[in-house]
């Protein structure tokens, strides 16, 4: 499949595949399609559940964050678009191991743990929207150089390049500079996994 | 009792009288009278903790099922899986099987940690020595399951230099030093922790570990069984399970039935009804997390947050998320 997939094209495809339309314009259909298309390498559905656990770090941490409700409202607006995103994100990782036949773990099956008053206030939530950003777009950098099927690739980067975004804003947000390298530094998949298991209860 | 085990586990070892299939029946304690109880190795020290008047045979599962099924005189399979309680129901040996503890994989490595290993990955190098149990019996399937979910097995097994019929085989070699890790349940660590050292299997890698009981079927202490079963199930006896690293039985999945009022505003409060609230661990109006308390295992209320759309309500625990209706934000 060619990288530069039309959103006409991928509605298309999506319908096939059921659900899709529910996250319009995502790489959900791309991902299913793709997993359901040729059996995937192990290790290719080894980097989807690491994804489908970072993205349910994510969610459990943005939906926290929200739900303490003591940031400010521009930060509390991006902390809800975050949530929003973490969450496609979720359903289009999903996709992979979904196409593949498998089931992908869900809320509830990983127990998240974060350091002491990491929701005490906005200040807090945003050091660790940082940290959490970092292990985000570092697996997803790894993913990409490490997997296998290369159809999956672009829809990885789309996902990248979000992770990136929120990143530079809770950088910022955080005193930090917005962004630093030309070239941010991958995870090799036993450094995402090392990473995102120190965030587990 | 936590001494006993493992000095009884690095005896045996010692003595190269690892437990085999049919030496199940070597590791029981026959002292006391009452219910004939087949158990997975994992629950021997658990199981005699919450009741010590029971007559207990520890070994595999699968090998017990198999004893019960040519017609050992069990009153009760206490299984680490459920597809072996599952398999003798479909037989007719058993009856109606129940969940009741979870429990997770680890890797434990002798005290000492001389080949200094610090995460899983680290056993995929060259010339690590890994003992694990064999497919055939839980511990071992769930083993295979995690290294396949995480794309190394083949490095793994490369490194594996033997391979035991229980994890208390396992214990005993990694806490004897003849092997650099090996992969156990975490309550085999928690247990005795002396003479190892634990490194976590990644949780999204971890399997679902749910361990079954069921009473046999031409078991004459049908009502004894009963009240074991109920006596494992209740808090006192989840409490012991859990003290010893098990994790308790998940909830079932939530229901909603009835959201009231069907209108709210910023600020209000809705009441939920249904079945399941209790443990539930988020709540969502069209995506949205609020606020909540769990009135009792039928009753939940949340707080409309700030931001919330008109849609559906999510009321989501570890085993599960129910969805609602879609409650109107005026």
């Amino acid at each position: 499949m060619s990288a530069s997939i039309t959103r006409g094209q991928l509605f298309s495809r999506g319908a096939k595949g059921g659900t899709v339309l529910l996250v319009a314009g995502s790489a959900l259909g791309r991902f299913v399609d793709e997993a359901a298309a040729a059996p995937l390498p192990l290790s290719d559905l080894a980097y989807a559940r690491l994804l489908v656990g970072a993205e349910l770090l994510a969610s459990d941490f943005y939906s926290q964050a929200v739900a303490a409700s003591n940031s400010g409202p521009v930060i509390g607006g991006y902390l809800h678009r975050a949530l929003a995103n973490e969450q496609e994100h979720y359903q289009s990782v999903s996709g992979i191991l979904t196409g593949a036949g498998l089931t992908p773990a869900a809320a509830g099956d990983i127990d998240f743990s974060y350091p002491a008053g990491t929701f005490a206030s906005q200040g807090s939530t945003v050091k660790f929207a940082r940290q959490l950003e970092e292990l985000m777009l570092g697996a997803y950098l790894g993913a990409i150089a490490g997997i296998q099927t290369d159809s999956l690739k672009a829809g990885l980067a789309q996902i990248a390049a979000s992770e990136a975004q929120h990143a530079s804003y809770f950088n910022a947000t955080g005193g930090t500079k917005a962004f630093k390298n030309a070239f941010p530094s991958p995870l090799t998949i036993d450094q995402a996994s090392n990473a995102l298991d120190a965030f587990t209860a | 009792m936590r001494f006993s085990r493992i000095t009884s586990l690095l005896a045996g070892v010692a003595l190269c009288a690892a437990l085999t299939v049919g030496g199940a029946q070597a590791n029981s304690n026959k002292a006391t009278a009452g219910l004939t109880i087949f158990a997975g190795s994992s629950m021997t020290t658990v199981l005699p903790e919450i009741d010590s008047g029971n007559t207990y045979s520890f070994g595999s599962s699968t090998a017990l099922g198999t004893q019960i099924k040519n017609g050992a005189p069990a009153d009760v399979l206490m299984s680490a899986n459920t597809t072996v309680p599952a398999s003798l129901y479909a037989a007719g040996v058993v009856e109606k099987p129940v969940n009741f503890i979870r429990n997770t994989l680890a890797i434990v490595v002798p005290k000492s940690n001389p080949a200094g290993i610090k995460s899983i990955y680290d056993l995929t190098k060259p010339g690590i020595k890994i003992d694990e149990a064999a497919a055939s019996v839980p511990v071992g399937s769930y083993t295979l399951q995690v290294l396949n979910q995480m794309g190394i097995n083949d490095a793994i097994q490369a490194n594996v230099v033997s391979k035991e019929t229980s994890d208390a085989n396992v214990v005993a070699k990694v806490a004897l030093g003849q092997v650099d890790a090996g992969f156990v349940y975490l309550s085999d660590y928690v247990i005795d922790p002396t003479h190892l050292t634990l490194i976590k299997v990644p949780a999204w890698a971890q399997p679902k570990i749910t361990y079954a009981m069921a009473i046999v079927t031409k078991s004459p202490n049908q009502a004894a069984a009963e009240a074991w079963m109920k006596k494992v199930l209740s808090p006192a006896g989840q409490a012991i399970f859990v003290k010893d690293g098990f994790l308790p039985i998940a909830a079932p999945v939530p229901t909603i039935t009835k959201i009231a009022p069907a209108r709210a505003t910023v600020g209000g409060t809705v009441t939920l009804t249904g079945t399941n609230f209790t443990g539930t661990t988020s709540v969502t109006i069209q995506g949205v997390p609020a606020k909540f308390k769990v009135v009792s295992a039928a009753k939940l209320t949340l707080t409309v947050p700030p931001k919330a759309k008109s849609g559906p309500i999510t009321v989501t625990n570890p085993s599960g998320t129910a969805t609602s209706k879609p409650l109107t934000i005026d």
